[in-house]
């Protein structure tokens, strides 16, 4: 019996042991190598891959978004000081005009760059202001000064032919 | 260093190279700078082609006996 019971002890460690011969550190750390490459490269191409589409549909917007040109107003209707509201470049943009006090024309997008509110041109302070939570852009430029707003608005470029301005552009990101 | 370490350590720099051409497309076309997002998709393109063939050439040098 006691052999019995010794056999069996013996088959029992054989087995341990070959459960620790099973853990070779070695060829694991180096298969976790190999796997940790592999799903790195995975990554890799998929992330590189990933761009793609926003070309694709760059593209794609450039080609029916071709650069509209819009008459606005005429150069008279509108006194130095004053402002205009139209939309561009469709109908759901709004935008402002602004003839500013040193007779120069800029316009923007007026969508307040923070929650969207409409921005007013403010004639007293030369600054286009967004009611809602007081945010301030510079007429000049269109970059935020105070206030929440973080980016720019949208830049129109404007083309002054004939006694008229016209909308013939735009640029979202301007220095 | 030998072609298969020089292989194996560079997929980790395309992948940050595909990281920021990512993000460069992203803001790019919300930003619509179109030049922005064409320059970073080419560039994501070109690393992730080098990125293959340096995961080939690791892959033969691993695995071969
Ligand atoms: S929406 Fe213009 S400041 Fe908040």
């Amino acid at each position: 019996m006691t052999d019995d019971k010794k056999q069996t002890h013996h088959e029992d460690d054989k087995d341990m042991i070959k459960l620790i011969d099973n853990l070779n550190r070695k060829d694991d750390v180096h298969l976790n190598r190999r796997a940790f490459l592999k799903a790195s490269f995975g990554a890799t191409v998929a992330i590189g891959l990933a761009t793609t589409p926003f070309g694709i549909f760059t593209f794609l917007r450039d080609e029916n978004g071709e650069v509209k040109r819009v008459e606005i107003t005429d150069i008279d209707d509108l006194a130095i000081g004053e402002s205009r509201n139209f939309n561009y470049p469709t109908k759901n943009e709004p935008a402002i005009l602004v003839r500013t006090p040193e007779d120069k024309f800029v316009a923007y997008n007026n969508k307040c760059t923070h929650l969207q509110c409409p921005v007013f041109y403010e004639h007293k302070e030369n600054v286009l202001l967004c009611p809602c939570h007081k945010g301030y852009f510079n007429v000049d430029s269109g970059q935020p000064m105070a206030g929440p707003p973080q980016r720019e608005l949208p830049k129109i470029l404007l083309e002054i032919k004939d006694g008229k301005v016209y909308a013939v552009g735009r640029e979202v990101r301007h220095g | 260093m030998d072609k298969k370490r020089a292989a194996f350590l560079s997929i980790f720099l395309f992948i940050a190279v595909n990281v920021v051409s990512l993000s460069n497309a992203i803001e790019g076309y919300y930003g619509h700078e179109d030049e922005r997002v064409y320059a970073a998709v080419t560039v994501a393109l070109v690393s992730t082609i080098l990125a293959t063939a340096a995961f080939f050439i690791w892959k033969k040098a691993e695995y071969k006996k």
